[in-house]
């Protein structure tokens, strides 16, 4: 490489002074930070896959005793917050802050120290939690609610690991998504107004405004809890006046809202990946920007649907049907928009088509369970059993973990220059696929046959021995399809066959920078002129190397070529320098 | 469904989707059949509120069956047909403003018809059925709505008023792990009239449950006989029920409760009206003669005897 050609990117060659990992640790590029984000997601991905393993291993037989309810209790704890706070969230703000900023062709984020501070809080919060298995893990379940979350109930300090590690992870979002709000409404590269801008940013801008409304809600919550258990506050004690169903209504309100956050990071990720593996643009580019929209404010006022059971005045069970069944309309217009995406296309069936499609086929499991629980009287049966669990587990697996694997697979290339193997990952995808129906429909009829989440153990002479041993079958064909795919990624990542800057034929911007970007992201932001910017550089490098004898003509070509560079940049051509991000 | 042709061509509606559909749909009444207890319902209603429940759900697993299997039908069907071929060529069209607005409608209408569906059975649910023939002084009185606060009881009819009957209301308090019942009459020294563990109710009459806590949150779920009620500490949540068949039905609390939760579980034996008349006399009998005997011990100093029976 010539630094003539690319001046600003000169102090690269210098020898790093420091350690890699303090490098890792201190780099305010958004990429690092992403990175940081995304290995932490993946530890605890593994965390909470091992604590379920073990959980399912305590259910196969009716009464089992070979898990003490104590430590079942610090499993279940540790696994929930584990999966949802430590994993899914971190896993979208990972793919989110790497990708985002080079989608919008921005040469770095609005508020890059933030940023880092942000995973630096959520890396903390992780050993917070996970530092407390040195004493005591947290026991206070799955949303620690009040009041068996106080002092007198449990007096352990794991709960107060707990809080203090939710805290401080949610803390991180909150400034992560400071940074990303500004960022998209900021740095946007000239010509990509808001109509333009890619659908996965979208996803983000609208992930960013919901973790600014539910993160302080948390942390309002983990705060109050936090006062009632050292220092005297009755915020939770019904007997001093307080009202339990307080906590209760404000830990709904954040898992709601992580729920949506996976939702929308998986709508985001497939409405990216379809189009460019489909060679078709999007059926409809508004259509799924309003949906994205929608979802969020409806979907976050349905927290109310898990709590059909409390006493609640019944105007507010209507609110929440109603908000429920009206997010159900924009999940089924993205639905839509994505078949007619898939229809008249031509697929490659590569491994992010295969995961997003599966994300899609998995996700769609748990969102008819949504709807059907959404309906007060079937809730009053079928919520806090593992029925709904199921539902919910659909959702989630399919929307974080594959939808998640699906993202990662197809941005793979660009954090790293290489590409995940496809074999393995295509094993990977149907063992994940197997495990999560032989898990989730046995436990569907278990929570039918009246079995309630969170039990350590069941009893003997029910229906629900059959339905658990086949389900702990399907977990522990769950666990290991994650442990697989994973394993494929990380492979990919370090060994991966080379990719090129643009192994997809992406339309959008971050395709435009090279695989792994410079600290800098772009050499020269190009003008956008539409919502598929790559489509008019390779249209203008097609028109300057005219007399070339290159492919006929845009639409025709499969796979279409490579463009790593500003057009008519010199330095077009892959240049062979090791380019692992470290 | 015809498009007109100045649209652009849906894809998605080809005959393969339509045959999915009508599959799907033979499916989800195939498996909907069995109305009765079965693998793949809820436990079989032996109460008015748990039947509307159960009803509910049918009608919501046809639903939710129907979706999964159109949209998996549609969504792998595309799939298959647009497999990149050598000579294979992407459609570029996008939708014209008009497609997207018959799928938000279309969604719409169905997520009108489920929330109206859904009130309609909640309401159903929650209103008080009176007592039958066989009840225990059998009850008419039209109760307000169960699970609405602060609302006034609806005054009774003239009907009514000539024979006025209340339903049993009873107590039910979550405590870790255990419940704790406290039939009408209860007084804790004149005519204690309590039980743990185990609930006796008598047959085809209405009964009022006053569910509440005295520490944590539990859950008071009888699925047979009703939905689940959260118990909270400080506030009394109500649930019904009007038990038609003599029996033992079991339930289980649904909230993590601490270390012991799976314990949390709870019976309700529905008797004949005369033996629940003789068992609640019967237990006032058992408690009075117990606090009478540790009544005895304490002022003969020998300390406190066990828990009442």
């Amino acid at each position: 490489m010539s630094p003539l050609a690319r001046p600003e990117i000169v102090t690269r060659g210098l020898p790093p002074t420091r350690p890699a990992w303090i490098e890792r640790a201190t780099s305010a590029d958004h990429k690092s930070v992403a990175l940081l984000y995304l290995g932490g997601a993946a530890t605890f991905l593994v965390l909470a896959v091992t604590e379920f393993v073990l959980m399912r291993v305590q259910l196969i037989v009716p009464d089992n005793t070979m898990i003490h309810p104590e430590i079942f209790a610090r499993l279940l704890s540790s696994a929930g917050v584990t999966f949802a706070v430590l994993f899914a969230v971190p896993l979208a703000l990972g793919v989110i802050g790497y990708i985002v900023p080079l989608q919008i062709g921005a040469r770095g984020v609005a508020l890059p120290r933030l940023n880092l501070l942000s995973a630096w809080l959520y890396l903390l919060g992780g050993a917070a939690i996970y530092l407390s298995f040195l004493y005591t893990p947290p026991d206070g379940g799955v949303l620690a609610l009040a009041p068996l979350s106080d002092t007198v109930f449990t007096p352990s300090h794991g709960v107060d690991a707990w809080i203090a590690g939710t805290g401080l992870a949610t803390l991180g979002f909150v400034c992560f998504a400071i940074n990303l709000v500004a960022t998209l409404r900021n740095m946007r590269a000239p010509g990509l107004a808001w109509r333009r801008m890619p659908l996965f940013s979208w996803a983000a801008t609208v992930i960013g405004y919901v973790l600014l409304v539910i993160g302080p809600v948390m942390l309002a919550a983990l705060a109050m809890l936090m006062v009632d258990r050292h220092a005297g506050g009755v915020f939770f004690d019904s007997g001093e006046g307080g009202a339990p169903l307080l906590y209760e209504h404000l830990v709904y309100i954040y898992m709601t809202g992580i729920y949506v956050i996976v939702l929308l990071f998986a709508a985001g990720a497939i409405s990216e990946i379809l189009p460019t593996l489909a060679r078709r643009p999007i059926f409809s580019h508004p259509a799924v920007v309003g949906s994205l929209l929608a979802i969020a404010p409806l979907g976050l006022l349905a927290w109310m649907q898990n709590m059909y059971f409390a006493p609640l005045n019944t105007g507010f069970g209507y609110l929440a049907m109603t908000m429920a069944l009206a997010t159900a309309i924009p999940v089924a217009v993205l639905l839509f928009v994505w078949i007619s995406t898939l229809n008249r296309a031509a697929i490659s069936l590569r491994a992010p088509m295969l995961f997003a499609v599966a994300a899609i086929s998995t996700m769609v499991f748990g969102l008819a369970g949504e709807l059907a629980v959404s309906v007060i009287p079937v809730a009053w049966q079928l919520d806090h059993t593992t029925a709904s669990q199921a539902a919910t587990l659909y959702v989630l697996v399919g929307g974080a973990v594959l939808g998640g694997f699906a993202a990662l697979h197809y941005w793979l290339p660009k954090m790293t220059g290489r590409i995940a193997p496809e074999g393995l990952s295509k094993v990977a995808l149907g063992t994940i696929v197997a495990g999560i129906h032989l898990y989730a429909i046995p436990m569907f009829l278990a929570g039918l046959a009246g079995q309630p989440v969170d039990v350590y153990r069941y009893y003997e002479g029910t229906d629900l021995s059959t339905f658990n041993l086949i389900a702990s079958i399907g977990a522990f064909v769950l666990a290991a399809g994650i442990l697989l795919e994973l394993g494929a990624l990380a492979w990919g990542y370090r060994h991966g066959p080379l990719a090129g800057h643009d192994p997809w034929g992406g339309t959008t911007l971050e395709w435009f920078a090279l695989s792994p970007p410079p600290p800098h992201n772009f050499d020269a932001v190009p003008d956008v002129r539409s919502a598929e910017p790559l489509l008019d550089i390779r249209e203008a490098v097609r028109r300057r190397t005219e007399g070339w004898s290159g492919p006929e003509a845009p639409g025709q070509e499969l796979p279409r070529e490579p463009v790593g560079a500003p057009a008519g940049a010199p330095d077009a051509a892959p240049d062979d320098e090791d380019r692992s991000v470290s | 469904m015809g498009l007109p042709s100045d649209k652009p061509p849906l894809a998605a509606r080809p005959r393969s989707i339509r045959w999915a559909l009508a599959l799907s749909v033979a499916l989800a009444f195939a498996l909907a059949a069995p109305a009765e207890a079965s693998i793949i319902g809820p436990e079989a209603p032996h109460s008015p509120n748990a039947g509307d429940m159960s009803t509910a759900y049918w009608v919501m697993l046809v639903v939710a069956v129907l979706v999964v299997l159109a949209v998996n039908a549609a969504l792998l069907g595309a799939v298959m047909r647009s497999r990149a071929g050598r000579d294979r060529v992407a459609a570029r069209e996008t939708a014209g403003r008009g497609v997207v607005t018959r799928a938000v409608v279309g969604a719409g209408a169905l997520a009108v018809a489920i929330l109206v569906f859904g009130v309609v059975m909640t309401s159903e649910t929650r209103s008080v059925e009176p007592s039958g023939p066989d009840g225990l002084s059998a009850s008419n009185a039209r109760f307000a709505q169960v699970g609405i606060r602060d609302a006034p009881p609806v005054p009774p009819t003239e009907e009514q008023e000539a024979e006025p009957r209340a339903p049993v209301v009873i107590d039910v308090i979550g405590q870790q792990w255990l419940w704790r019942f406290e039939y009408p009459g209860h007084d804790p020294s004149a005519s204690p009239r309590f039980s743990y563990g185990q609930l006796v109710l008598p047959v085809d009459t209405t009964v009022i449950l006053n569910v509440t806590s005295t520490d944590v949150m539990h859950t008071w779920w009888i699925p047979s006989l009703g939905g689940q009620v959260q118990a909270v500490p400080g506030i009394v949540s109500q649930t019904w029920l009007r038990a038609d068949e003599e029996g033992v039905y079991e339930g289980a609390s649904t909230t993590f409760s601490g270390t012991s939760f799976p314990a949390m579980r709870a019976w309700i034996r529905v008797v004949s009206a005369e033996a629940y008349r003789s068992y609640v006399e019967q237990l006032e009998r058992d408690l009075l003669e117990a606090q009478g005997i540790v009544q005895e011990q304490v002022e003969q100093g020998t300390g406190p005897a066990g828990e009442a029976p």
